[in-house]
C-alpha cells in the first residue's frame, strides 16, 4: 500500500476510532474503486484486531481474502458470509459462511439466518463482531426490489449496530436513491481524504512500480 | 421510483478511449469485463489497446499491461511515444508493464496464471490488458483451452476491465478458442477493395448492451492511433 492509501488508512481511523464506534457508516466512491477502497477500509478497521464480518454479494469472498493476504493485512478476526460462491467453481462451497442463504435475491433472509447461526457452535458470534461491510450493496438492487433492499438494511444494522460499525460503501452519483436510503437510516458520512486533500475517490495502492517480469 | 419493482441496476461503463467507438457500445465497456480485440498484423490491436490504458490513466484508473512477447518496456516506448496521448510518465505511475514472455516459454498452466494474479493484485488496476493472449496458445498446445476457461472466470472477478488481442489467421475473423469466455468482441479488420488496403471495426458481441452491428471504417494515424470514422453520406 503506498503512501496515499495510508494516509486514507489514517483518515478513516481517526473517523471511526482505533476500535471502531457502533453505528451505520457510508462512504462514498466511484464503482471503479470499490475494491480498493474497502481494502484501505479493511487495513483501518482490522488494524487493532477487531473482529468484523464480511459480506461478499459481488464477488467471491477468496478475491478480498487474497488481497489482504497480498498487502501483508493480518485478517484472522474476519468472518466471511458469501452468496456468490455458490455460483463459482472451486472449493469455496466449503468454506464458512457460504450457503447461509440461497443467493442474493433472498438478501431480506440473512438477518435471520444470521441471528440463527449465532448460536451454533462455530457460528458466527453477531454480539462479539466490531465491524461489518458489505462489497458492494448497490448490487443488490439488480436482483431485489429497493424496498426489499431497504428493509433488509434496516434489519441487518438493528441486529450488529449495538456492538459494530456497519460500513457501506456506495457510488453516490450512480445509486442516489439508494445513498439517501441509507442516509435516512443515521448513517454517517465518511471520507477517505481529510478535507485539505479533496475527496474524488481515486485511491492508488503502489507507487513507483517499474515494469518487471511477471515470475 | 417505483420501490417495490426489481428495477436492476444501469451497467457500469468506462470509456475506451478510442475516438467513435463508445457511441457504437452505449458509452463505453462494461466494468468489469473482458473483451477480446481480435485482428490481423498491422490493425492496430496495441495502439487500441495502449489507447485504452491512457484513458484510464487520464481519469485516475490504474492500468495493468501484460506483454506476452518479451518485448522490453523501452522498446515499446520507442513506437507508443509517438502517439499523442501517450505520456511516457504514464508508465509506472499509472500503467504498469509486466513482461510474461519467458513464464509462457516455461509452458506451466498454473504458473502463468499466478503470475498474473499476484500483479493484479497488487496493482488492484481498473484497467488490464493481455497482448496478445494467442501467443499463450502457440506455447500451451492441448492445455490451451483449459487455461483460458481459468483465465476468463478469474479475471471476471476482479474490478476491472480488461481487453485481450487476439492475432487471427488470413480468412480468420476471430481466435475460436477465447471468443466463448469473453464478454464482448471487437473485430479489426482489413479488406482488398481494388488494390486498396481498407481497415474497419467491427462489435461483434458486447454482452448486456445494445451495440452498432455492421463494420465501421477506420483510421490509424501517429497522432490519434486508431479513430473510428464517421458514415458520410
Amino acid at each position: 500500500m503506498n503512501s496515499r492509501g495510508l494516509i486514507q488508512c489514517d483518515n478513516l481511523r481517526s473517523q471511526l476510532g482505533d476500535v471502531p464506534a457502533p453505528g451505520l457508516y457510508v462512504l462514498n466512491v466511484n464503482s471503479t474503486h470499490f475494491v480498493v477502497a474497502e481494502l484501505v477500509l479493511l487495513k483501518a478497521l482490522l488494524g487493532h484486531g477487531n473482529p468484523g464480518l464480511f459480506v461478499s454479494v459481488d464477488r467471491p469472498h477468496q478475491y478480498i481474502v487474497h488481497l489482504l493476504k497480498m498487502h501483508g493485512i493480518a485478517h484472522e478476526g474476519l468472518r466471511f458470509i458469501d452468496t456468490v460462491s455458490r455460483f463459482s467453481p472451486g472449493e469455496a462451497n466449503r468454506r464458512e459462511g457460504i450457503g447461509l442463504i440461497k443467493n442474493s435475491s433472498h438478501i431480506d433472509e440473512l438477518p435471520v439466518a444470521l441471528r440463527d447461526c449465532s448460536s451454533v457452535p462455530g457460528g458466527i458470534d453477531v454480539s462479539q463482531l466490531r465491524f461489518a461491510i458489505i462489497d458492494n450493496v448497490s448490487i443488490l438492487l439488480m436482483y431485489n426490489s429497493h424496498r426489499a433492499v431497504e428493509g433488509f438494511l434496516r434489519d441487518f444494522t438493528q441486529l450488529l449496530t449495538r456492538n459494530a460499525a456497519v460500513v457501506l460503501v456506495i457510488n453516490r452519483e450512480r445509486y442516489s436513491d439508494l445513498y439517501a436510503t441509507v442516509l435516512s437510516l443515521g448513517a454517517v458520512e465518511l471520507g477517505l481524504e481529510s478535507e485539505q486533500e479533496g475527496a474524488n475517490g481515486a485511491v492508488q495502492f503502489t507507487e513507483g512500480l517499474n515494469s518487471r517480469r511477471g515470475n | 421510483m417505483e420501490k417495490d419493482k426489481v428495477q436492476g441496476v444501469e451497467m457500469e461503463r468506462i470509456p475506451s478511449g478510442i475516438p467513435g467507438l463508445d457511441e457504437l457500445i452505449e458509452g463505453g465497456f462494461p466494468f468489469p469485463s473482458v473483451i477480446l480485440v481480435s485482428g490481423p498484423t498491422g490493425t492496430g490491436k496495441t495502439t487500441f489497446c495502449l489507447r485504452f490504458l491512457c484513458k484510464g490513466a487520464e481519469r485516475g484508473e490504474r492500468g495493468l499491461f501484460f506483454t506476452t512477447l518479451s518485448e522490453s518496456v523501452h522498446w515499446m516506448l520507442r513506437f507508443s511515444s509517438q502517439l499523442s496521448f501517450m505520456h511516457p510518465e504514464y508508465i509506472d505511475q499509472d500503467i504498469v508493464y509486466v513482461d510474461l514472455g519467458e513464464l509462457i516459454r516455461s509452458g506451466d498452466h498454473d504458473k502463468i496464471l499466478e503470475a498474473i494474479e499476484r500483479n493484479i493484485a497488487e496493482v488492484m488496476p481498473q484497467r488490464i490488458v493481455i497482448d496478445p493472449i494467442t501467443v499463450v496458445g502457440d506455447m500451451l498446445k492441448e492445455d490451451y483451452r483449459s487455461f483460458l476457461f481459468d483465465l476468463g472466470n478469474r479475471l471476471k472477478h476482479w474490478n476491472a476491465t480488461t481487453l485481450v488481442t487476439g492475432e487471427v489467421h488470413p480468412g480468420e475473423l476471430y481466435p475460436p478458442e477465447i471468443a466463448y469466455t469473453v464478454d464482448g468482441i471487437v473485430l479489426l479488420v482489413v479488406d482488398d477493395e481494388h488494390g486498396d488496403r481498407r481497415k474497419y471495426l467491427e462489435v461483434l458481441k458486447m454482452r448486456g448492451t445494445a451495440h452498432s452491428s455492421g463494420r465501421h471504417s477506420i483510421d490509424i494515424s501517429r497522432k490519434d492511433g486508431l479513430v473510428v470514422l464517421k458514415a458520410r453520406f
